[in-house]
């Protein structure tokens, strides 16, 4: 580094001890308390922006339970004695929620990071780049994690109906949904911190966000796949979250869930500093 | 890499005293803040973008309470120093603290004196006008009935009081400017950076900006900005350096500064193509060791030049108003120093 640190000479300020963890350009800090204020700043224009912001991402996938379940389900046999509209309802509590963490952290991300300078403006304050990176992530699983809660209440509303529910459990969707929402909003920003133009991004929507969104089990059970599209499908962090979901919401849990919690959070946090390590170097040009 | 100087070590008082061994942080206990009387002291400042050296070692100190500029045309490297004074960009090489703080490892206590008014107005867009200062209060923990007293008190001093709900697409870029310095105050700076606050801005607009911060230097803040408007500097900074592609060229009170490297006046002739041989012919015929020629495009500029000179000259140009005999500015101290304009 550039410092000649130990060798200081210096008669005007007191050579400062280096503070541990608080070294800015040396690799990462660990984010701290004013990530949060980033993540405050984001829930604020949200509520400014609701209406636009909330009822479009919960009609998508209520039209997509309704059309598809009772439209499809028609036509669709699965074994034994479930009707299609409930093998779907844990697939889309999670699925959709997906995309709006994913938006977050592409779209989003990228026109605060680009034109509008929000980073550029938040980071000549106290708060650090690791600490924007870290709200932007906070934010992103917070607006999964909402979603999730919004669709699992609309489910309970038609479960009178449609026998969608079949367990409280289902109650432990929301933090899966959270694990879930650091895992994709760190590999969105990591993905967004590259990216030279908004076009750049709808390739990582449309070569791994939207392949998940259909090949994770959510739509059609991935058992009846060739056995490598099974395989590539285990790499897919919606997979994980729609086995987890499936069993919670209709209460058939068994052991093996275990794997998949320990997969979402243990891709997690490799994840999450890959994002933040990406993302502060764009910061910090 | 550059190490601090030594003269004075033993002023520093290790206690054997040998040059290089002072204990870093020592036993102080005072806090950096109010023991340096230095805002901002910089030495062999550097930056470099790859190869490209952008801030080729300068040194520069700025004591507390005063307006300081770094003045220079586009591409002079004033944005590279000042975001690193800032804390956000990486410093290549060199020494600076601010308020005593080294800006390589304490960024955050650097962050927190300071006021940024950046080149691009980032307001975020998405808030309203006391939206926005609100949530950037919050990034300083600032308390928020604290921050409340400060927005009206900064908006009032903008002359943005009856802006506060706005949208910030609604502002004008003068408005959006002066929102940008209210939003740099809100956390009653120790040291207030603009870069280029006026660049962009109409005439009007401009001097509203001017009479801002002369009110706020008024009441006591230091300001370090960057301009290269030659005239905004003349009239704003009480001591300024002139940079040029990285390197500090001339460093000093305006006023001397013209002085030291001009003189009181300048001949700035625009003679007509036909008329300039014979101006050129002229002048370096008459003026002497003291004076100087420098030419800019088709314009001809001649230092040190007295009234005698002035009569020679109209007399060989059909229009008068293409001779102008005038008092020397910073713009001329630039040209003598390049023999380049200032806004290229
Ligand atoms: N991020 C960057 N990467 C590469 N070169 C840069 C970068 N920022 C600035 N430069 C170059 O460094 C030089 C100084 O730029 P800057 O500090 O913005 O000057 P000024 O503010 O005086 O116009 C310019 O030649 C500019 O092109
Ligand atoms: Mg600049």
């Amino acid at each position: 580094m550039s410092m000649t640190a130990g060798t200081g000479e210096r008669t005007h300020a007191p050579r400062p001890r280096r503070p541990r963890g608080e070294l800015p350009y040396i690799g990462l800090a660990i984010p701290g308390r004013l990530t949060f204020r980033v993540w405050q700043r984001n829930r604020d224009v949200f509520f400014q922006l609701w209406r636009a912001e909330l009822l479009p991402p919960l009609l998508e996938p209520l039209v997509t339970l309704l059309g598809l379940g009772l439209g499809l389900g028609a036509f669709v046999q699965l074994g034994g004695d479930i009707e299609y509209v409930q093998f779907l309802a844990p697939g889309i509590l999670v699925a959709f929620p997906m995309f709006v963490a994913t938006f977050e952290a592409l779209y989003g991300a990228y026109f605060r990071m680009t034109q509008h300078g929000t980073y550029d403006a938040i980071a000549a304050t106290p708060v650090r780049p690791e600490e924007i990176v870290a709200g932007e992530i906070a934010w992103a699983a917070s607006r999964m994690t909402l979603n999730t809660a919004l669709i699992a209440l609309v489910l309970l509303v038609l479960t009178p109906w449609l026998d969608l529910v079949g367990s409280p459990l289902i109650i432990f969707t929301i933090p899966i949904a959270f694990v879930t929402g650091v895992l994709i909003g760190s590999i969105g920003i990591a993905f967004t911190s590259r990216a030279r133009s908004v076009s750049q991004l709808s390739y990582f929507f449309s070569l791994f966000i939207l392949p998940m969104f259909w090949f994770s089990g959510g739509f059609f059970p991935i058992d009846e796949l060739p056995g490598w599209a099974g395989t590539v499908a285990w790499f897919f962090p919606l997979t994980h979250a729609v086995d987890l979901s499936r069993a919670l919401v209709t209460g058939d849990v068994y052991a093996g869930l275990i794997v998949n919690m320990l997969w979402l959070i243990l891709a997690a946090i490799p994840a999450f500093w890959l994002g933040l390590a990406a993302m502060k170097q764009r910061i910090v040009k | 890499m550059r190490k601090g100087s030594t003269e004075g070590v033993q002023a520093a008082g290790t206690a054997d005293g040998s040059p290089g061994t002072t204990t870093q942080g020592s036993s102080r206990t005072a806090t950096p803040r109010e023991q340096a009387p230095l805002i901002i002291e910089a030495r062999g400042l550097v930056k470099r973008y790859g190869d490209f050296t952008a801030v080729a070692g300068i040194d520069f100190e700025v004591p507390r309470g005063e307006f300081f500029g770094l003045l220079g045309p586009n591409g002079a490297g004033k944005s590279s120093t000042i975001r690193m004074v800032s804390g956000v960009l990486p410093i290549s090489g060199g020494e600076l603290y601010v308020g005593g703080y080294d800006v390589h490892y304490q960024d955050r206590e650097v962050k927190r004196l300071l006021g940024i008014v950046p080149q691009d107005d980032n307001l975020d867009q998405d808030l309203t006008v006391r939206r926005n200062l609100e949530v950037y209060a919050r990034y300083y923990d600032i308390p928020k009935k604290v921050a409340a007293e400060r927005i009206e008190e900064a908006l009032e001093l903008m002359q943005l009081e009856d802006w506060g709900g706005a949208q910030i697409d609604n502002l004008s870029g003068g408005m959006k400017r002066r929102l940008v310095i209210a939003r740099a105050l809100i956390n009653d700076p120790d040291l207030l950076i603009l870069d280029e606050p006026t660049t962009g801005l109409d005439p009007q607009a401009r001097h509203l900006v001017w009479r801002k911060l002369r009110l706020l230097r008024e009441r006591g803040v230091t300001i370090l900005l960057t301009t290269h408007y030659m005239d905004e500097a003349e009239i704003l900074c009480d001591r300024l350096i002139i940079m040029d592609r990285g390197q500090n060229i001339a460093e000093g009170n305006p006023r001397d500064l013209i002085t030291r490297h001009v003189g009181r006046e300048v001949l700035e002739v625009h003679p007509l193509p036909e008329e300039r041989a014979a101006v050129l012919r002229d002048l370096e015929e008459n003026v002497g060791e003291s004076g100087r020629i420098e030419t800019v495009e088709d314009v001809i500029y001649a230092l040190g030049v007295t009234e005698e000179h002035h009569r020679r000259v109209e007399g060989l140009i059909a229009d008068p108003y293409r001779v102008n005999f005038r008092r020397a500015n910073l713009e001329d101290v630039f040209l003598s120093l390049t023999g380049r304009g200032l806004v290229e």
